[in-house]
Formats: structure tokens, sequence, C-alpha cells
């Protein structure tokens, strides 16, 4: 499947392709390349061929197809399908009833015309930034099967990475769109909080959930994004916004848009190839300004704290039955954020607060913001510890560390794919104001124009 | 206004306490495991609890972007 999703519905929209032969296509993919990848923890081949079958039947009936159409995704394993258990990679949701109704942005891309072809692995119930998963296995970097993905979207990451769909969805909390994307080196796409609809997804911390696409293309995301947009009643949380769609302003460029680079904590942390990487498209945006974003490590630090314990009330009753069927990694962070004094969180979310004004107020005199997405290159599976500016630390809490920050209040960011040398892929978040989509894909389409971002795909399982 | 780090012995503590009051049965083996993320909490809450906030600043568990 190394068709774009634009290509894919251009050559459906205009006969020369079949959806029928676009989803055999990506089945036949999958089936070949994800026992090395382990991208998949469900593929719903039949569903997925009745519906090419059925949008094909449509089509020669001289019904105009949607925007998407033929076009083959997969979500992250906390999205509803219906007939399957909304696992969220966990062994213990598998034995929910199944889903009956598909969560809303499948329905929203499969009413654009899209195919879903499968469910993706994750890290446990999303409290991972890893792509590991202590009951499905690793979820593996298609750079180099024996790397991580990211996580906690780590299927989807790989998914895409690897080419095996051109569109998948993710959800960010904390990151977990950002990372993978950024280590298999894959576009990625959180809107801003309270954009699209939460309804028919597992939760994982109410006050910071995000879902978002990833793709290997700016004009893909732009595709997928606006066929999600839309106000949902089934969503309590989201925003009164009317759909804003950006298609057709990704090619407006950078010109005009004040830019500047993330100094200070976004600065430092992290390894010289992740500050490369900011660089180079900081050198192709022609970019020499600064801004320092305030009190970034105090945002993660009440990121974290929110996080675990809302995620500890969220699971408290399992807690409570089946503590031992939890990835321990996991189990042990919720057992922990349970003890969280209620002080400490109400604080944290006044800070959230604070933290927010003094960030909306940057944007006076910025557009958008570019900071690195990871502090380091996707680690080796299983390693427990990596070493950030000569300091030993913990990998998996530190993947996060410049991404929490902006996910904390709600930022829309794309994460862009760039290689400042030969190594592993490497992500360069483009921040904007809440709302301006648009102009984090301006940005994120200008520096794939110029080709500094770009996302080859990752044939390393292959080797 | 900082606290001192908590301490180990401090953590472990903590949970000790709160494990019958949250009624989750415990296995003794994760009690070490889940003490250090009680310590890597309070350091984090230390960061934010350090900044002086003005009583009219709003909580934000229901957020606008």
């Amino acid at each position: 499947m190394t068709l774009s999703a634009t290509d894919i519905a251009a050559a459906v929209a205009a006969g020369r392709l079949t959806a029928t032969t676009a989803i055999a296509d990506a089945l036949d993919g999958i089936a070949a390349r994800n026992p090395a990848l382990n991208a998949f923890t469900d593929v719903v081949a039949g569903r997925a061929r009745a519906k090419a079958a059925a949008l094909d039947a449509r089509i020669a009936a001289g019904e105009t197809p949607g925007p998407l159409a033929g076009v083959p995704f997969a979500v992250k394993s906390l999205f509803d399908v219906e007939g399957l258990p909304t696992r969220a990679g966990s062994r213990i949701n598998r034995d929910r009833a199944p889903a009956t109704r598909d969560g809303a942005l499948v329905r929203k891309l499969e009413a654009a015309g899209a195919i879903l072809v499968g469910g993706l692995n994750m890290g446990e119930y999303a409290y991972d930034f890893t792509g590991e998963n202590a009951h499905d296995g690793p979820s593996r970097n298609p750079h180099d099967p024996a790397h991580m993905t990211g996580g906690s979207s780590g299927g989807s990451g790989g998914a895409v990475g690897a080419g095996l769909v051109p569109i998948a969805l993710g959800s960010d909390t904390n990151g977990s769109i950002r990372v993978p994307a950024a280590f298999c080196g894959t576009f990625g796409l959180k809107p801003t909080f309270g954009r699209l609809s939460r309804a028919g997804s597992y939760p994982f911390v109410a006050s910071f959930d995000h879902l978002g696409p990833l793709s290997r293309s700016v004009a893909d995301l732009a595709l997928a994004y606006d066929a999600m947009q839309g106000r949902d009643p089934d969503d309590a949380w989201q925003a009164e916004r009317p759909i804003e769609p950006v298609a057709g302003a990704v090619e407006a460029g950078a010109d005009g848009l004040r830019i500047a680079v993330a100094g200070g904590y976004f600065a430092r942390g992290g390894h010289p190839e992740c500050f490369a990487a900011v660089r180079v498209a900081a050198d192709a945006l022609g970019l020499a300004a600064t801004v320092e974003i305030p009190e970034a490590a105090r945002a993660r630090a009440a990121a974290y704290v929110i996080t675990a314990a809302e995620a500890a009330g969220l699971h408290l009753d399992r807690l409570r039955t089946r503590p031992g069927d939890y990835d321990p990694a996991v189990r042990d962070r919720l057992i922990a954020g349970a003890t969280i004094p209620t002080a400490w969180v109400h604080r944290a979310q006044r800070f959230r607060r604070h933290f927010q004004e003094r960030v909306l107020a940057l944007f006076e005199d910025v557009d958008v913001i570019l900071a690195p997405t990871t502090p380091c290159r996707a680690p080796r599976i299983g390693q427990a510890r990596m070493v950030l500016d000569g300091v030993e630390v913990a990998t998996r809490p530190n993947i996060g560390l410049f991404t929490q920050p902006i996910s904390f209040i709600g930022l829309p960011v794309v994460s862009v794919p760039v290689r400042p040398d030969a190594g592993l892929p490497l992500g360069v978040q483009v921040i904007a104001a809440p709302w301006r989509e648009d102009l984090a894909l301006r940005v994120a389409r200008a520096l794939e124009r110029a080709g500094v971002a770009s996302a080859p795909i990752g044939t390393a399982d292959h080797a | 206004m900082t606290s001192p780090p908590l301490t180990d012995e401090a953590a472990g503590a903590v949970v000790d306490a709160m494990i019958p009051l949250l009624g989750i049965p415990m296995a003794p083996e994760w009690r070490d495991a889940v003490a250090a993320n009680v310590k890597a909490t309070a350091a984090a809450a230390a960061l934010v609890l350090e900044v002086p906030l003005d009583d009219a600043v709003e909580p934000a568990p229901v957020f606008r972007a």
C-alpha cells in the first residue's frame, strides 16, 4: 500500500481503481508484514471487503463517492469497532461485550468513503510512551524492528510508517500521537482539545484526551481531519465549533506567518540530533526568532499529577477486583495515582489555567512555534534507562518531556517527520494557537514542500 | 512554599496507609514499585505547588481551549 489516501480516493473516484482492489492490496500487505511489525491486533477483513464491494456498486450505479473513497484505514484499539470488544490494549477489556456501534470518528471516515481494515496495538489503556504491550507484545518500528514505535498509539505509528495503511487514528493525552509519529517517521495531528468527538473511544484522562490522525503526507492528514470535524452531541466535552475545513488552506505556504523556535526548556534535556531536526526545519523556513514557553517543566509536572489521578479514578473498580490482570508497569502507576491528595490535583488544574493564560499571551506575537517532539530517537524495545543531558533517567516517562506541556493546554500540533542525518526518524512539533490547526498544517506543508519533512515507507522488517 | 522530598520510607508509609482505605488487594511484591511512583508524583507535585497562585485563578477541569 504505497499509494497515499489522496491518490487512492482520486483513482477510485475516476474509476481507475476499485475500492475492492485497494482493500485487497491493503489486506495483502498486512498479512505479509504484520507478523514482523505487530501493528494490528485485529483485522476486519470480511467487513472491509463487504464495504468495498458495496462502495464499488454505488459508484457503478452513478453515485459520487466521498473524499476518502476506498481509502483503507485502521484505528488504535481504544476506538469502538462494532462486533469487537474495545480492548484498549488491555487483557481486562477483552471480557467486555462487543461494541454495538463504531466510534464517532470511525463513522465519520466511513461516511466519507474510507474503509476500516483493523484495530491497532497500543500501550495498555494508553498509559504509555513506548508502544510496548505486556499482553500482545510490542509494536515494532518499521525503520528498525528492534526499536520501539513509541506510544501509546504504537500500532498507529507502525502501520502508517510501514505503509500498511495511509491513515490511522490514534489518541494523544500526553503525546501518544506525536511520539509514535516521530519515532516511526510519519506526520501526526493532535487537534485542539475539544475539536474532534471522543464518543465511542475508551478514555484515559478526560482532562487531556484528544483523538487524531497519522499519515505519510500533510494532504492526507488534512483530508482525514476535515472528514472528522463536526459537532457530535454524544461527546459532552466537545467544543461548540463550526466545521473549519483546512484542505484548501494547507498550500498557502508559511509566508506571512510569524514563526519562532521554542527556547529554554525545549532547547535542552534531549539528544543533540533532536535539536538538529528543529534547526533543519527552522532553517528551511528562514527562522531566527526564538520564544520562551514559560514554566514548561511545571506544566509537564502538573500534567503528570492530573494524569495519574484521573486515570486511577477511572480504573479504581478494576484495581480493586482485577489488579493482577494489568500490565505491571501500568498497574503500579495507577495504584500510586489513587493515593494522590485531591488538593494537589485541584492545584494542578488551577496551574493549568495560569499556564494557559501565559502561553496564550505568546500567541499575540507569534503564530506558530517549533519544538522537538521527543528528546531521543526510538529507543530499543525493552530499554528501561537512557541518558539525557548526562543524567541517566527512566526511558518511559521521559519520552514525553516535550509533548506533555503542549497537550496540557490543548494546543493543536502537527508532528512532522524530519531526518537530520541517516539515523532513525525524528519529529518536530509545529504548534499553533487554539483552533488554528490550519496554521500548523500550512507550516507542516511548507516543510514538506521544502523537502525537509517527508515520510518514506519503512521497510526494515523485510531485511 | 516547598516541602522536603519524600523519602523512600515515607512513600512506603503513604502506600501502607492508603491501600486499606482504597480497598485495593495489593500484592506485597508490588509495594516498592508503587511507592517509587508515589515518590515520583510527589516530586512532580512539588514543582507545581511551589508556584503561588492568586485565589482568583480558577481550576480547569472544564477546559475551553
